[in-house]
């Protein structure tokens, strides 16, 4: 009965009936929607994966540049200012000037990370600008208010100011180049690990789940076939025994007419008689 | 007259001194060794050519990753011996002399300790960092202080800057940004001071050295104005922080005061020989800034002091060389570890 599916290999353990056709074809239909749709998320992710990679190359080339031009400048400060206005800026830093904020994106399903800088002299620098608009900027307020900002461009006010500004404007870009990086190398990773979840949900549907459900489906479909080919010749069966009774009882019918026309033309016909009831006897027992 | 008792009693007090230094000028590294530093590819290369100069005992004791930064050190550390020695060897003028030459450092040692203490940092720590040269016998005190006043009444003033505080600064507003300014305030009494010191000193000396301060004066004026101009330092306050000697004092530093952008400042100098040459090498040379020539003048200067004898600015002069000679040093050697090719012969060849 099992080797009689069609198409052999794997299929699913289920009774062959007209219902659960209906549903493993349900089922199917199903498996290749949701094919479909994967298959387009991947397409998808992948897109960006490629926009992503290409950008990341840009920006590990550019950073490699950037960090060497910023360390070049902090060479030339040190040559001009000396060794030691490194100790004294380490000393005034009382808060990061430069901080990384962190929300997410949604990309077909996939929550990636998004890394924001927030600029801390930015705003003090802005808001200075305000200041020095409004109320000639000398107030002592004002003053106070902005002293980190101040203290930068003050540094090396006697010597070297210019180079150590040149310095942090390079470190300063540097650090905006890694911070992006850093977001597009977390997106890559994620998306990527994204796109190979979700190709093997594809392969799995392609090569495992539908073929299965299309053997089941095939498996059902002959076996139901071949259940009515065995009713149909069931029937059939029925129908020449069917036949073949009624044609003896036809044949008896006319051979009773006959002898009732002349007794003495046969003489075993009272024998014929016995022996053709028997055999009607007997039938009506084996069919019925 | 008075060069003529330079003539007879120099000797007597400072010859030795002075032959001292001369002996340490001519030990300074030459054009040729220069180029054989830029020649080298790593810093092992540069410390087997600097065991050919008279930094060979320097760098022998150390472990090989050397950094640039730790060769710079140690040539630091040299030239603090040289000048202890030299220091040791004088006699009251030019003690005092040495002294002065040593106040800049100390300003800058004072105002790091000064910082670290507003943040609470450990002292030990921020003593490491200090110039030794600038080193001071309270230094190590400045812990126990809390308050700007204790910090003047407990330490500062035994220190010879004393008098500089006094009259410059107010206490009440001890901010990293008045720091800033209070460094700047210090250096300039400093340089006023040192100024006529070097004039009551007289003779060749006080012919040599004025100029040398004169030009440190007007370097710092102009540097301070460039610095400011984006800056919400404001005129009065830059004002004050112009020395009051130098070749732009007066109406250099006054119309600087009130310059806004970077070139009226340059149309103010261009009014002055000596500025409008130095302007003018910087604008030709792509890679260089006016800072560069700055430096090249100032080695110029001090070169200068050795041609003339019986005086002090030779000390002044050597001090300056072997500072830049260091920044050379440091410079290369960064340039080699960084392999920055194109760069390295912008340091300034001394002799």
């Amino acid at each position: 009965m099992a080797s009689s599916g069609g198409g052999g290999g794997d299929r699913l353990q289920v009774v062959p009936s007209r219902m659960t056709l209906t549903q493993i074809k349900g089922r199917l239909s199903g498996a290749n929607k949701g094919h479909s749709m994967l298959k387009k998320k991947s397409d998808a992710l992948t897109v960006r994966l490629r926009s992503i990679l290409k950008q990341v190359l840009e920006r590990k080339n550019q950073s490699g540049d950037l960090c060497r031009e910023a360390l070049i400048s902090l060479a030339v400060a040190k040559y001009i200012v000396g060794e030691e206005f490194k100790v004294h800026i380490l000393e005034n830093v009382d808060k990061s000037s430069l901080k990384v904020s962190f929300h997410s994106e949604n990309i077909a399903g996939v929550t990636i990370p998004l890394f924001d800088k927030v600029s801390m002299d930015q705003d003090s620098t802005e808001e200075y600008e305000k200041d020095t608009n409004d109320g000639g900027g000398v107030s002592n307020q004002g003053l106070s208010n902005h002293q980190f900002h101040s203290f930068v461009s003050l540094s090396g006010l006697s010597k070297g100011g210019q180079q150590i500004a040149t310095c942090s404007e390079n470190f300063r870009k540097a650090a905006d180049n890694l911070i992006s990086l850093a977001e597009l190398q977390t997106c890559f990773t994620l998306l990527d690990e994204a796109v190979k979840v979700t190709n093997r949900r594809v392969n799995a549907l392609e090569n495992v789940v539908i073929p299965r459900l299309e053997n089941t489906v095939a498996y059902i479909i002959s076996e139901l076939d071949e259940l009515e080919r065995e009713e149909f010749f069931r029937l059939k069966l029925v129908q020449n025994w069917k036949e073949r009774e009624s044609k003896s009882a036809q044949e008896e019918r006319e051979r009773l007419e006959r002898t009732s026309q002349g007794f003495s033309s046969f003489e075993s016909v009272p024998q014929r008689v016995v022996d053709g009831l028997t055999l009607n006897e007997e039938d009506s027992d084996i069919i019925f | 007259m008075e060069d003529i008792r330079d003539l007879v009693a120099f000797n007597v007090d400072d010859g030795y001194i002075e032959a001292l230094v001369r002996g340490y000028k001519s030990s300074l590294l030459t054009s040729i060794d220069y180029v054989n530093l830029t020649q080298c590819e790593t810093l092992e290369d540069v410390r087997m050519h600097l065991n050919g100069t008279e930094y060979s005992t320097v760098l022998q004791d150390e472990p090989s990753p050397l950094s640039p930064s730790v060769i710079a050190e140690k040539c630091s550390a040299k030239l603090v011996l040289d000048f202890q020695y030299i220091r040791s060897q004088s006699t009251y003028p030019l003690t005092k002399f040495l002294d002065y030459l040593t106040y800049p450092y100390m300003i800058d040692n004072l105002v790091l300790l000064v910082t670290g203490t507003l943040h609470e940092r450990d002292i030990g720590e921020l003593l490491e960092k200090c110039n030794p040269l600038g080193t001071f016998p309270a230094m190590s005190t400045l812990s126990i202080v809390s308050t700007p006043e204790e910090l003047y009444r407990e330490i500062l003033i035994d220190t010879p800057l004393a008098p500089y505080f006094a009259e410059c600064v107010s206490f009440d507003d001890l901010t990293e940004r008045n720091i800033e300014i209070i460094r700047n305030v210090l250096y300039k009494a400093y340089l006023e001071d040192f100024y006529q010191f070097c004039k009551k000193i007289g003779g060749t000396t006080e012919k040599m050295m004025c100029e040398i301060l004169q030009f440190e004066a007007d370097r710092r004026t102009i540097n301070i104005t460039l610095n400011s101009l984006g800056s919400k330092l404001s005129r009065e306050e830059r004002e004050n922080l112009y020395p009051s000697i130098g070749s732009l004092v007066p109406e250099g530093t006054w119309k600087l005061a009130r310059a806004e952008d970077v070139q009226s400042v340059h149309s103010i100098l261009e009014s002055y020989d000596l500025f409008r040459r130095l302007l003018q090498s910087s604008a030709d040379n792509p890679g260089k800034s006016l800072e560069d020539a700055f430096i090249e003048y100032e080695v110029q200067l001090s070169k200068k002091t050795f041609e003339q004898q019986f005086h002090y600015g030779v000390f002044y002069g050597f001090l300056k060389l072997r500072e830049q000679e260091i920044r050379n040093i440091l410079w290369i050697c960064e340039c080699i570890s960084q392999r920055h090719r194109s760069g390295i012969s912008n340091y300034v060849t001394i002799f």
